[in-house]
């Protein structure tokens, strides 16, 4: 088809999909800074015929104060258009009938209010930055090392972010050190596990060849969406490093400056 | 005697094989001294990079055993020989004990990052300070990659883990320097005139010291006591030549069954 490949796809799209952090701000101090012209992009998206839904790997705070901040910063975004793992966390440890010990960090513990933590018989992980001290990360392993049937939940593989002051080691890193020591694999929720992305898809009653998601992450964002047939593009904001556009194993459909650009593109594709 | 593998070296590890913190194993101190009456050399091999060589055989001598600081080859000494070969300027995240076998070495404006085991530094702060080191380039240079060690509180990380996450990062892999690496054990066997095949190790750690020696050709004798734990003889692949209870009983094996003779 002529039009399978990026922009011209956008003609037959019916949904998108952001991810957050790097493509529609920057985190850091306080609130962290909108990337220009992103505010505008989303009012845009949400003026259209698509479907917009955003899907994050942030593990710092709850929904409620993650929507709050972005709202703060100018976007118009709600609580049941996000998707993050914490929820998500919550409803495997409860169909599994699993009690988690806990290294996430302060903010979004309040997710977690309603699962029983006591003889933890399995390790969630999420981003807890400065929660994970050796001392931390030592509890959790002592957790696992003891336990039969050693199972470790990770929020998301991300290897870093981009902060205001530089980039930040993420959940992965510590993921990857605990299996590692325990001599296990991980299971992640969030980005990319494809039962993550198809949640998004059911919410929105889409297949995966009609929606598009747009990330700074290569490999979690472009490349976990198109594992699920979807199509993926990068922006050259947030985490993005030169060297992604010659990936060994993830090729983005398409690679824009930000996220104002790909919206004009897609708009524009539409007839807007 | 015919029949029984010529012996000439021992290669030793400390902790958990010879003590566990400040307590010797028991009978391990006149095992040692039965060895020495044979025609064996005897080295001491680890990877006990939390402390200095000076650190080590203080220790082991408080505790009554019988040797010499030249006898001592650990992972430090052979990041050291690495540094010096490269040239690089370290930001060495090894705790402070283990800093003087690096007297001498320039640390300004570092270009190569060192990972001990050194729970003081493994902080986020500090963590991403050495990713964004290796991210602009710097190579990652690893002590020793073990999983976890035994304190006397219970089993706690090693820097294996945080050498593997820091690889994960910054998609990058890192140069180790101790065991289980072959050039570690035949580097520690360099000035004793003996091949591998005329080797044993004698260690705690199924993957690290045993593991590691056979694969350089050496015989390895797993000893059931520090980190040991049920089943690590079926880790590695061929399995231990031996596994017994301890330092003494290996000792016995091979007086015994090697031919310690010449």
């Amino acid at each position: 088809m002529a039009d399978a490949g990026w922009p011209g796809c956008s003609k037959s799209l019916k949904g998108v999909v952001l991810d957050m952090c790097g493509v529609l701000y920057d985190s850091g101090e306080g609130d962290g800074v909108a990337l220009p012209g992103s505010v505008e992009a989303v009012k845009k998206l949400k003026a259209s015929d698509l479907q917009l839904r955003f899907c994050t790997n942030e593990t710092q705070a709850t929904r409620e104060k993650f929507v709050a901040k972005l709202q703060r910063l100018g976007f118009d975004i709600c609580v049941s258009e996000v998707f993050s793992p914490a929820p998500a966390a919550v409803a495997v440890l409860k169909e599994r009938g699993l009690k988690p010990h806990l290294l996430v960090y302060d903010g979004v513990l309040p997710e977690f209010d309603s699962v029983d933590k006591t003889n933890p018989n399995c390790v969630v992980i999420g981003d807890a930055a400065e929660k994970f001290s050796y001392q931390n990360l030592n509890e959790a392993f002592r957790v696992l090392i003891n336990l039969e049937k050693p199972v470790l939940f990770s929020l998301g593989q991300g290897r870093y972010y981009k902060e205001t002051d530089g980039l930040k080691l993420d959940v992965g890193v510590y993921m990857k050190a605990l299996e590692y020591a325990c001599d296990l694999k991980a299971e992640v929720i969030g980005k990319p596990s494809p039962m993550f992305f198809q949640s998004v898809l059911n919410d929105m009653g889409l297949q995966p060849s009609e929606t598009l998601m747009i990330g700074d992450d290569l490999v979690n964002d472009v490349g976990g969406a198109q594992h699920c047939g979807m199509k993926g593009i990068q922006v050259r904001t947030g985490k993005y490093r030169a060297s992604d556009e010659k990936h060994p194993t993830v090729t983005a459909d398409g690679t824009v400056d930000n996220l104002a650009q790909a919206v004009d593109l897609i708009l524009g594709q539409r007839g807007h | 005697m015919a029949g029984r593998r010529a012996l000439k070296a021992v290669l030793i590890d400390l902790s958990g094989t010879l003590h566990i913190e400040d307590t010797a194993v028991p009978g391990a101190q006149d095992a040692l001294n039965r060895l020495r009456k044979s025609s064996v050399a005897v080295k001491f091999v680890t990877n006990t990079t939390k402390e200095s060589k000076r650190n080590l055989l203080e220790r082991l001598q408080r505790l009554n055993f019988d040797l010499q600081e030249k006898e001592i080859f650990t992972s430090l000494s052979a990041a050291r020989s690495l540094l010096e070969q490269k040239q690089h300027r370290p930001l060495l995240l090894v705790e402070h004990s283990a800093l003087e076998d690096f007297t001498g070495i320039d640390t300004s404006e570092p270009n190569a990052v060192v990972v001990g085991l050194a729970p003081d530094h493994f902080d986020y702060q500090t963590l991403n300070k050495a990713f964004r080191m290796i991210l602009e380039g710097a190579p990652l240079i690893a002590i020793h990659k073990a999983r976890y060690y035994k304190r006397k509180d219970g089993l706690a990380l090693g820097p294996g883990p945080f050498v593997t996450g820091l690889e994960y990062a910054a998609d990058c892999k890192a140069t180790v320097v101790g065991k289980p690496e072959r050039t570690f054990f035949t580097q520690a066997l360099s000035d004793l005139g003996c091949s591998p095949s005329e080797a044993v190790m004698i260690g705690d750690d199924a993957r690290d010291d045993v593991g590691g020696a056979q694969n350089a050709g050496m015989l390895g004798i797993l000893v059931r006591t520090g980190k040991y734990r049920k089943g690590d003889e079926s880790k590695i692949n061929p399995p231990p030549h031996l596994t017994c209870d301890n330092f003494p009983d290996a000792v016995e094996y091979i007086m015994k069954n090697l031919d310690t003779s010449h």
